[in-house]
């Protein structure tokens, strides 16, 4: 038998799993909750706790900013739902890459006029790296007719995440020369949603913009990118207890022994009107305010796993807890009685939220970046991570003032900061001078918006890039082009540009008065 | 137009049954045997082939899953131009899956046993079936629609470290099943 022949069985399996396969999407499960509370029936699961149980502890934070309101699986609207036709203009995309944004001058930039050219470069676009990234350059000749010279701060807008920010940020010229330039990121720019098809267990998943209104209503009136530009989160007025377990200790995994996940559990009490426990590196939890009870678990790092040697932790706000004890247990499940040899320190000291996350926080970056592949050169920087962790805590984990189902059990999940879609921006600073110009060019690479590969076979292959025309900005754009260069091989499916590159037409002038553009395209059918 | 509809041209012996199945299903047939051979041109050919045979098959069969019907077809063709041209041209999708799947083979020394094709294929939906769905969807989608690891992680809101650790994962697991149901090279 070779991989031949198992590519071959493969191919024989029944349509049913292939057919599951193609309408499987990711669903958040939280399993070692669910686990405890079906195995004892005592257990009451309690969704929703939030800041609200401290009675008025802790200082009132700010709710996360341009958060969309929950859609809740409304259809045509969720991500990841139904991909195809169906906007009004252009297709809606399972995965949306967002717009291509106007450059911004919040202000000063009053007498300023600028001419824009949009080009796309479709050269090689069947072999750039998926999905699809398009060679793109945003330019801008900025005319300065007034009689003194005007000194502006411009701010171009890009949606990416910190996952996608070494593909996606661009590269800012001024007058041909590389400017220095300060990248600013704003607050999630999504909301949640109950898991497709699954109980409603209240708001679990992310849920990612699917639309350019989307983006255009967050950033109309400038407030989110005024936000951006202001600190995080400060949690250093909040005091916590904190337990950190470290050195833990136990069998490797081993089914023929019994032992198919090593774990250790820390139960303790508390009492939940007082107190809100976060965790960092536990995933399993059972909840009981009733009996004013709680369990956290978390399995034994293997010697190959990434966060093998990290500590984890409880982080517990207003009273503290009572009894804890912890105990090895034979498998991750709450209803597991079999316990095993194994055992951890813990530690027990006070301090402030701040700097007791940082230490938390400073293991998630590590983390993060084994898994997301960063390199030492182009890896987000670390405070931006730590304080979108915090931002993210304040708007939607358990200190909210309304948390999300989905940070319930108090872990801090370190990827969400990862793969949260936002705006990030490129500051810099020009002088326009009196009577003259400059030009401002972005370029970057732009991934294309598509459907998942197996949610909508019709839709397949196709990738969309889209601009918006307009954003809140003192800089007026009076003249808007947009250019397509190289398009051999590649063929329009939707657009409303007005491209006809078979007639010769490769550049197109955009209306002002029309905010979005889009240009569907797939690779050129032979047939 | 509806899947049924369409088979039921086949069966009337419309050819417009062709026209519809490639305008409905062919970028989907074009991805697999893209992700295949990783070659637009030997891809369009494959795709071209499987809708002739779908004529040809249709009647007498009558797919239950029209999607997994052409799909089955498409892989076919797609290996089969693989192992014909292999030696002249490279082809990287497959390429890589081959050398992925080979990971689950168990080792010399097991119990020496004919394996029959579609005995192993019971075997392997035996495994698929005790996995939970999404750990089979990313199976799947891995090795039998040919998704890359990284659309995959995209898909599921992780690194591409961390999918193909998932992938890794799941072949050590089919491995050990083959193992123990006897299978050896």
């Amino acid at each position: 038998m070779n991989g031949e022949d198992l590519f071959d069985a493969i191919t024989q399996v029944r349509d049913a799993l292939v057919d599951e396969a193609a309408q499987t999407e990711p669903a958040k499960v939280r399993a070692g909750w669910l686990k405890f509370g079906a195995a004892a029936a005592a257990v009451v699961l309690v969704v929703g706790l939030g800041a609200g149980v401290l009675g008025g502890k802790l200082p009132r934070l700010s709710s996360g900013f341009g958060v969309a309101p929950p859609t809740n699986n409304d259809p045509g609207s969720a991500p990841g739902g139904d991909g195809g036709p169906g906007h009004d203009e252009g297709s809606v995309f399972m995965s949306y890459a967002g717009p291509v944004f106007p450059l911004a001058v919040p202000s000063g930039g009053e007498g300023l006029i600028a001419q824009r050219e949009v080009t796309y470069d479709f050269s090689g676009w069947g072999e750039q790296p998926w999905p699809h990234q398009m060679p793109t350059t945003d330019r801008y000749t900025i005319g300065n007719p007034t009689g003194e010279d005007k000194t502006v701060t411009l701010y171009y807008p890009f949606a990416s995440s910190l996952g996608d920010l070494k593909d996606d940020t661009p590269v800012l010229k001024v007058d041909g020369a590389e400017a220095e330039t300060t990248l600013r990121v704003g607050s999630y720019s999504g909301g949640f949603q109950t898991v497709p098809g699954g109980e409603d267990a209240g708001l679990l998943n992310l849920e990612q913009f699917n639309s350019w209104e989307q983006y255009r209503d967050l950033l109309s009136d400038g407030r989110y990118l005024e936000n951006a530009l202001g600190d995080h989160h400060d949690l250093s007025d909040i005091p916590v207890t904190v337990y950190e377990f470290s050195n833990y200790w136990g069998p490797q995994p081993d089914s023929a022994k019994g032992i198919p996940n090593a774990t250790i559990r820390a139960e303790f009490d508390l009492d939940y009107s007082r107190t809100t426990v976060l965790a960092y590196g536990f995933h399993g939890a059972g909840i009981d305010p009733d009996a004013g009870h709680m369990m956290q678990s978390f399995s034994i790092p293997r010697e190959f796993d990434p966060e093998n040697g990290d500590a984890f932790y409880l982080f517990v706000l207003g009273d503290d807890i009572a009894n804890l004890t912890t105990q090895g247990y034979a498998t991750g499940g709450a209803d597991t009685r079999d316990t095993i040899e194994a055992g951890v320190d813990v530690e027990r000291y006070v301090t402030d939220l701040d700097s007791a996350l940082r230490k938390a926080a400073e293991q998630m970056y590590r983390r993060c970046s084994w898994w997301s592949e960063w390199d030492e050169a182009d890896r987000p920087d670390f405070e931006m991570y730590f304080g979108l962790l915090k931002d993210d805590l304040a708007a939607y984990g358990l200190i909210a003032d309304e948390p999300v189902a989905r940070y319930d059990t108090g872990w801090l999940q370190e990827m969400d900061v990862v793969w949260m879609n936002r705006v990030f921006y490129l500051e810099a600073g020009v002088t326009v001078p009196a009577g003259g110009s400059v030009t401002v060019e972005a370029a970057f690479s732009k991934g294309g918006s598509y459907d998942f590969y197996c949610g909508s076979p019709e839709g397949e292959s196709v990738y969309g890039y889209d601009l918006m025309t307009r954003l809140d900005s003192s800089l007026e754009i009076a003249q808007q082009t947009a250019r397509a260069v190289n398009t051999d091989g590649v063929e329009i499916v939707r657009q409303n540009y007005g491209f006809d590159w078979a007639g010769g037409v490769d550049t197109v002038g955009l209306d002002p008065a029309e905010e979005h553009y889009y240009l569907e395209i797939r690779a050129a059918q032979s047939e | 137009m509806d899947d049924s509809a369409i088979i039921a041209l086949y069966w009337s012996r419309d050819e417009s049954a062709i026209a519809e199945t490639q305008r409905k299903y062919g970028p989907y047939c074009r991805a697999i045997a893209m992700n295949i051979l990783g070659s637009r041109e030997d891809a369009e050919e494959c795709v071209s082939d499987t809708f002739h045979s779908a004529w040809n098959a249709i009647p007498p069969q009558r797919p239950g899953s029209l999607p997994g019907f052409l799909g089955r077809i498409v892989r076919n063709l797609s290996i089969s131009r693989w192992r014909r041209e292999r030696a002249q041209k490279r082809y990287a999708g497959l390429d890589v899956m081959l050398s992925e799947l080979e990971e689950c083979l168990p080792g010399p020394g097991g119990v020496e046993e004919a394996v029959e094709g579609r005995e192993l294929t019971g075997c392997i939906e035996g495994w698929l079936d005790g996995l939970g769905r999404e750990d089979r969807a990313v199976f799947l989608r891995r090795y039998w629609y040919g998704e890359e690891v990284r659309a995959l992680a995209k898909a599921w809101g992780v690194g591409a470290n961390q999918m193909a650790k998932r992938l890794q994962r799941l072949r050590k697991d089919l491995k050990r099943e083959l193992e123990q149901e006897g299978y050896a090279l």
